[in-house]
């Protein structure tokens, strides 16, 4: 009598024993040692509801098959059929039905490259075609593309084969978007997306950092002579501990007894140069007091056609 | 433009746990209100049956960090506001914030360094000597 009750007694809803004292640790301990895992492998994850709210978080109204297409890498494609062959499926079922992103990443950069340079040539007249490519080099590189993606969550959203994606693979990703974006939306609302995302990059960058000039005396003199301004004199400024080992010359560069730029430096030849380099600055428009750029809404649509007829 | 920060709120409860009671009715009444006002954030209502931890409201931001808010013997509108408080701060660490003021243009005529006021070496005027 007292078993049976003792058995009826445990199918009621008791809690479950806790987790012994001793164990608690070592669980802790696995549970910091595992190694990370895609926040689509975690619970608590629906990927149509995560593409939709990645199109609201943009504010952009994307087709959402072109969307997920953008995330399929061909990566995944690969590793995806090997997985399935390896299970000993048959052909038929080892063909994966889905399409890549590599042609909407390409039609992506393309549009990116053509808008960027022709805002750069807008906004700075004066900026020779190499530094133009500079700029548009550096906004389209890998290490800014990929850090804007992981702050947008494209990493979560992206199809891969390795944990966590390397930095191509997002740039790739994050292209391709652009690219749905270009064939959703339209030229327009994508050159303002890529103006919205990649310009606020350039905040607190120097042109100088981004273009590397090897001679900017030698740039200088053709921007002069291209400007029938006769060849810069330079002579010291200022100058402080000359005779200590931290010296600190003030080069200016006069045109026709005008100053032109006045550069600091170590040496006579470093302050020179950075001299020369504040000219280019100022004659390219390019300097830390120059206008910010212009996010109002664009009210011709002439713009981003042309970048599109120009690729 | 304006990204919000929030990527996803969890919301882990138990339906029978009496200190749940709120994180339920929050979602019998206002979580779809809130998912249709914020379209940005996915909301996952994941009930756990048993008894189980307590009801945890979890929110996960772009730049991966993770917070976990306790919900237990809360009611419902309080929920609904700590929802909207989550919703609108950024991924980053609340800290002490060491200053109340910053500036990203902290001069405005340029820095003053020893050489400002001196005058340059080509230009020395004084009662006798003359500009070159």
């Amino acid at each position: 009598l007292l078993a049976g009750a003792g058995r009826g007694a445990a199918f009621s809803t008791a809690p479950p024993p806790e987790k012994k004292r001793w164990l608690r640790a070592y669980l802790e301990l696995q549970r910091l040692q595992a190694p990370p895992q895609r926040r689509s492998e975690k619970p608590n994850w629906d990927y149509h509801a995560e593409i939709q709210a990645f199109s609201h978080r943009v504010q952009e109204n994307f087709a959402l098959d072109l969307l997920k297409t953008a995330f399929v890498n061909p990566c995944y494609i690969e590793s995806e059929e090997a997985r399935r062959r390896q299970l000993g499926l048959d052909k038929d079922a080892v063909a994966l039905q889905l399409q890549h992103n590599t042609g909407l990443a390409e039609r992506g950069l393309r549009f990116a490259r053509a808008y960027l340079a022709q805002c750069f040539e807008g906004a700075y007249p004066e900026l020779p075609a190499k530094g133009v490519e500079a700029l548009v080099n550096f906004l389209t590189s890998q290490e800014l593309v990929s850090y804007v993606a992981q702050n947008l969550s494209i990493q979560d959203l992206a199809l891969c084969r390795d944990f966590p994606a390397p930095p191509d693979v997002l740039q790739r990703t994050f292209l391709a978007v652009i690219g749905a974006l270009l064939e959703s939306s339209g030229p327009e609302r994508t050159g303002i997306f890529v103006r919205d995302f990649f310009i606020p990059q350039l905040i607190g960058k120097d042109l100088f950092e981004i273009w590397e000039v090897v001679n900017p005396m030698g740039l200088l003199l053709e921007e002069l002579t291209k400007r029938n301004i006769s060849a810069p004199e330079p002579r010291i400024t200022r100058q402080l501990g000359v005779s200590t080992v931290l010296p600190v010359y003030f080069v200016g560069l006069y045109c026709d007894k005008k100053m032109l730029a006045e550069g600091p430096g170590e040496t006579l030849l470093a302050a020179e140069e950075e001299a020369a380099r504040v000219a280019l600055r100022k004659l390219y428009g390019y300097t830390e007091n120059r206008r910010p750029w212009d996010y109002s809404k664009p009210k011709q649509g002439l713009a981003a056609e042309k970048a599109i007829s120009s690729n | 433009r304006y990204v919000r920060q929030l990527q996803r709120l969890q919301l882990l409860f138990s339906p029978t746990a009496a200190d749940a009671r709120g994180a339920r009715q929050f979602v019998e009444e206002a979580a779809q209100d809130f998912a249709r006002q914020h379209p940005d954030v996915v909301l996952y209502v994941s009930p756990h049956s048993g008894p189980g931890p307590a009801p945890v409201l979890r929110a996960e931001y772009l730049n991966g960090t993770v917070r976990d808010e306790l919900i237990a013997s809360k009611t419902s509108e309080e929920i609904l506001q700590l929802a909207t408080k989550l919703a609108s701060q950024s991924g980053l660490d609340i800290i002490r914030i060491r200053k109340p003021f910053h500036t990203d243009n902290p001069s405005v005529q340029g820095q003053w360094h020893p050489l400002t006021n001196k005058p340059s070496s080509l230009t020395v005027q004084g009662p006798r000597l003359q500009p070159q």
